[in-house]
């Protein structure tokens, strides 16, 4: 039989399973709707200190993500703009150097020139001068009057003969006067012959020195120009931009990868025979005492490297090199390049220890296996296998590591030619992410400080929209219109919310002025700040 | 005068930094001490060679630094007369190369010299053997048995209630022959009772079967 409650509105099933039709343990029908407005009723009466709240809290964190915004701004700008800076300045002294070095080279060539010069200009006069001689002999020959003066000393004896053999006689001593004539002429023109193309030489060789020192100028020109603009352009950015940071970085990575791996073999030929030198047994921070020794010894043919090339002028990684005078320079190149000579040495004898403690090792673990007999037996088959092939792929072995193992100090040492761009580049381009990262930062603060206070914003509204109905009876009981928010405080919120919210707010500021209302008047007086700080949400 | 203040200087600030940095826990030894057990009694002998074949690779692979002890296993073995050999390879690589190959000479002559003996006391031997590792400095010790690990007491000599002390020791049983294959049960049972004996001494049990898994066992 089916039990019913007393009022009869549901069946006694329905009640048992009454738990399961309820929302946070209230049961659905009156008592939910009891409670829900006496909910609505305490958000009503607590509206102003909650709108407080509501607005301090998004409020006050979206100011604090914009004034994190801000300074990040501020900073990353200022960060590239250092940075800028300081790659121009980079620049700048690159630049300067540059112009040394050509200036150097002009001056050099500039040396040369009165030598240079000075034999193109005797070999042009000495030139000038036999085309000259030519050109007078030439100007002195007659052909004209040589003919005439023949033919006239001939003409007696053809009018004293009137014989055709007088005649042809007469034509014979005029050509031959000719011939005599023109005798004179071709060794001048041999002398014209060859004098023009020498001349035509030396000429092209003073164009072409000009040509250099007109290019070397305008070198020099071009790169004082940029010198002038990393000096003085207020566009620092754009002075930065030409100056290649990234790719010679790359390359120099490239290449100090490439030497690293030269590093690795080095450790790995001289790591064994080190043994020899320090001993094994022990460890230092988990590391083997020969393999630590052959790291220092490493990085110390690095550092040599490093002051050899730094000494020479290839780079400029130690500071003090710059102030020391020439002599000091020098003495330090000798010393590091004594250091590397060592080194060199050092690991020449380390690879050769090397293949001495392998080989003793295979003829110990051959003796522990009983393989060979021990070695005073075998010196007869010693001198035998000398003579092998395989003894003397060996010693070929040996001689290869010999040569590697004095050749890697020096290649080490040329690493330390990218190191400088590396570490100089570095700095750069760590200095412009940083600032790129700030400028990313503070993109994002700034977004997080508008969405906090467009979200306060709409959470207010909803706050108002829950209790619009206590909101409404309370403007008729009071008997007041609908008041319009003052325009700075609507703030082009055009949504219905918005519209609720900015009513209420009205109100409140209506009933602080009547001083009808105690607790909004204590409210008021709670802070005009916090009333700012709503009118900024507002506004937000 | 320069330089022998720049020497002096030089060694002083080495030694601090040896110092600090030993003080600071930053320098530790890699050695490890062995010491070998042979076992002379009547059923193994005729395997020592073999044994000692295995111990000399063993000998080779160790690395300069490391203690090397051979002792054999006797009627009565907690005696210093049974130690055949007591050595500490030299810390370079060519050093002690020539002195393992010293080592090699040694077993083979105890190989060639050693006698049956009538009782085994396996108990007397490891007790021998870890009174002298723990007087060792090095921190990785080892005791390698070469034995059928049958044990057989003498009246006179029995220690079998002996106080095993095998903290930080691995005992590494090699060679370990079956002197009844008819029973294979036997044979286990035998190295689980020797194992059971090692680790409640406090030791770490360990069975090589074969010749390269010993020097494996020991070096790594």
């Amino acid at each position: 039989m089916d039990k019913t409650d007393p009022q009869g509105a549901a069946p006694a099933s329905d009640l048992a399973t009454g738990a399961a039709h309820s929302f946070l343990g209230i049961s659905y029908g009156w008592p939910l709707a009891l409670a829900i407005l006496g909910l609505v009723v305490l958000m009503w009466m607590a509206r102003a200190p909650v709108r407080r709240v509501l607005s301090q809290v998004f409020l006050i964190t979206g100011r604090m993500f914009g004034r994190w915004g801000l300074w990040l701004f501020e900073h990353g700008k200022a960060a590239r703009l250092n940075t800028a800076e300081k790659i121009a300045s980079q620049r700048a002294d690159e630049l300067a150097e540059r112009m040394i070095v050509l200036e150097d080279r002009i001056g050099r060539r500039a040396d040369k020139l009165p030598q240079e010069v000075g034999s193109l200009a005797t070999k042009l006069s000495t030139s000038a001068h036999s085309l000259e001689t030519s050109a007078n002999a030439l100007a002195t020959i007659n052909l004209n009057e040589a003919a005439e003066k023949a033919v006239r000393s001939a003409l007696p004896r053809v009018e004293e003969g009137r014989g055709v053999s007088k005649v042809n006689r007469a034509i014979a001593a005029t050509r031959q006067a000719m011939a005599d004539q023109i005798k004179l002429i071709r060794p001048e023109l041999g002398i014209v012959r060859t004098e023009a193309p020498r001349l035509r030489a030396s000429v092209d060789k003073l164009a072409s020195v000009e040509s250099r020192f007109t290019t070397a100028i305008d070198t020099v020109n071009k790169t004082f120009a940029d010198y002038e603009e990393c000096l003085h352009s207020e566009d620092r950015i754009k002075v930065a931009s030409k100056a290649s940071i990234l790719i010679p970085w790359l390359i120099a990575l490239v290449i100090t990868a490439i030497a690293l791996s030269g590093v690795f073999l080095n450790f790995f030929l001289i790591e064994r025979p080190m043994a020899e030198i320090v001993g094994e047994g022990a460890k230092i921070a988990g590391v083997g005492l020969p393999t630590f020794a052959a790291l220092i010894v490493i990085f110390l043919e690095f550092v040599a490297g490093v002051v050899l090339m730094d000494a020479a002028g290839f780079t400029k990684l130690i500071p003090s090199f710059h102030s020391m005078s020439d002599s000091s320079r020098r003495i330090m190149f000798w010393v590091a390049f004594v250091f590397l000579l060592s080194f060199s040495a050092l690991e020449a004898a380390l690879a050769f220890l090397r293949e001495n403690i392998i080989e003793t090792n295979q003829e110990t673990v051959q003796l522990a296996n009983g393989f060979i007999a021990p070695p005073d037996a075998t010196t007869g088959a010693g001198g035998a296998a000398a003579d092998s092939g395989i003894l003397k792929g060996q010693k070929l072995a040996t001689f290869a590591q010999l040569i590697l193992a004095v050749l890697i100090p020096w290649m080490l040492a040329t690493a330390a030619l990218p190191l400088e761009t590396i570490i100089r580049n570095s700095v750069f381009i760590v200095q412009i992410a940083a600032s790129y990262l700030m400028l990313a930062g503070a993109f994002i603060c700034k977004t997080i400080n508008v969405a906090l206070k467009s979200l306060g914003v709409f959470v207010l509204a909803i706050y108002d929209l829950i209790i619009f109905a206590p909101l409404w009876i309370e403007r008729r009981v009071k008997g007041g219109g609908f008041t319009p928010p003052p325009k700075s405080s609507v703030g082009g919120s055009s949504d219905t919310s918005g519209s609720k919210r900015d009513t209420q707010v009205a109100k409140d500021g209506k009933d602080g002025k009547d001083g009808k209302d105690g607790k909004d008047n204590k409210d008021k007086s709670g802070g005009a700040k916090g009333r700012d700080q709503e009118r900024e949400l507002q506004q937000a | 005068m320069t330089r022998a203040i720049a020497a002096g200087l030089a060694g002083l600030v080495s030694c601090i930094l040896a110092i600090s940095l030993s003080a600071c826990g930053l320098v530790t030894s890699t050695s490890r001490s062995v010491f070998v057990l042979f076992d002379a009694s009547g059923t193994y002998v005729k395997a020592i060679p073999d044994a000692t074949r295995w111990a000399s690779l063993l000998v080779a692979r160790l690395q300069p630094g490391d203690f090397i002890a051979v002792s054999q296993i006797s009627s009565c073995s907690f005696s210093d007369k049974e130690v055949v050999l007591q050595e500490r390879l030299p810390e370079t690589p060519s050093r002690s190369a020539e002195a393992q190959r010293a080592v090699f000479t040694k077993l083979r002559d105890f190989a060639g010299s050693v006698k049956s003996t009538k009782y085994t006391d396996i108990h007397g031997a490891l007790a021998q053997a870890a009174f002298e590792l723990r007087q060792r400095p090095e921190k990785a010790r080892y005791i390698v048995v070469f034995s059928d690990m049958m044990e057989d007491l003498a009246p006179r000599c029995d220690t079998s209630k002996v106080t095993l002390d095998l903290s930080g020791i691995t005992v590494v049983a090699s060679n370990v022959i079956k002197t009844n294959s008819a029973n294979p049960d036997k044979y286990f049972a035998l190295l689980k009772t020797w194992e059971a004996t090692v680790t409640a001494a406090g030791g770490k049990w360990m069975l090589a079967t074969s010749p390269d898994q010993l020097p494996d066992m020991v070096t790594k």
